[in-house]
């Protein structure tokens, strides 16, 4: 990890070298991601595995809003590119 | 094809966004997204889509920290902006 | 047709000038135009952001900022913004 920056030319070298690693992938629509990467393409089109989603549900009451927060596992999934917000290697 | 945004020959401007985005690299920044979102971080590098990637990134939302990433890569559509935080 | 001025032409005349840029959303910009491309991207200097909320306007003040040509409405040249109207 000591000399990555050297290899990334460009944003998506970033996430050429996170594939087979675990990723957090933030959503449009409040979700977030973390699994294992195994392809993506220009679009940010991606295949990952191991899933595990995490989805705000923020509803309103008389009271001030509650924040509720949803999880579920998948074993593998494609996420359409136009809805990834950002990619991190390095997953907690 | 004439639309080419012409350079101003009178001032010598070179201000165009491709010079910004060579001048930029490198530098601290913050990319701001339509959601209004913030990131802050090391400008590692862009592409024509304004693709980025980040290092040492903090995620801001209504001004305070809420993530950390020892690096992101931020998908072009959503970007509102990139300001520098340092001249250039 | 051919003599008409294009839009961009226009734009490119505010160089160096005071531009307000109005955006899809509820942001607005004024700033020194240093230039622009084709996708209408634009790099600002000297810029204050203005963030129209229910509280009022927020003013954001950014150094050279390169500005997402994606969500750009409208351009206003010579004008310093909103407060300038």
């Amino acid at each position: 990890m000591a000399d990555l920056s050297a290899q990334v030319q460009e944003p998506f070298d970033l996430v050429r070298l996170s594939l087979s690693e675990r990723v957090f992938v933030k959503l449009k629509g409040e979700r977030s991601l973390t699994g294992v990467l195994h392809a993506y393409d220009g679009h940010m089109n991606m295949i990952m595995s191991d899933v595990e989603e995490t989805i705000l549900m923020v509803e309103p009451e008389e009271s001030g809003s509650t924040v509720q927060t949803m999880k579920r596992a998948m074993e593998m999934l494609f996420v359409r590119g136009d809805s990834v917000i950002l990619v991190s290697p390095g997953a907690r | 094809m004439s639309s080419e945004p012409p350079q101003d020959s009178s001032t010598g401007a070179v201000g165009t966004p491709a010079d910004f985005l060579k001048g930029v690299i490198g530098k601290r920044v913050v990319v701001r997204l339509i959601s209004g979102v913030d990131y802050q971080g090391l400008l590692s590098c862009l592409d024509g889509y304004m693709n980025i990637a980040l290092e040492q990134t903090e995620e801001y939302v209504d001004g305070a920290v809420v993530n950390r990433y020892g690096d992101a890569f931020i998908r072009g559509n959503n970007v509102l902006y990139i300001s520098a935080m340092e001249s250039i | 047709m051919a003599s008409q001025i294009l839009p961009l032409e226009l734009i490119d005349r505010c160089i160096g000038s005071r531009i307000w840029v109005i955006t899809k959303t509820e942001r607005e910009f004024a700033g020194r135009l240093l230039g622009f491309d084709d996708f209408v991207n634009m790099v600002l200097e000297d810029v204050t952001e203005f963030i129209t909320t229910e509280e009022g306007v927020k003013k954001v003040k950014l150094q050279q900022t390169l500005l997402n040509g994606n969500n750009i409405c409208m351009l206003v040249p010579g004008s310093n913004g909103p407060e300038d109207s």
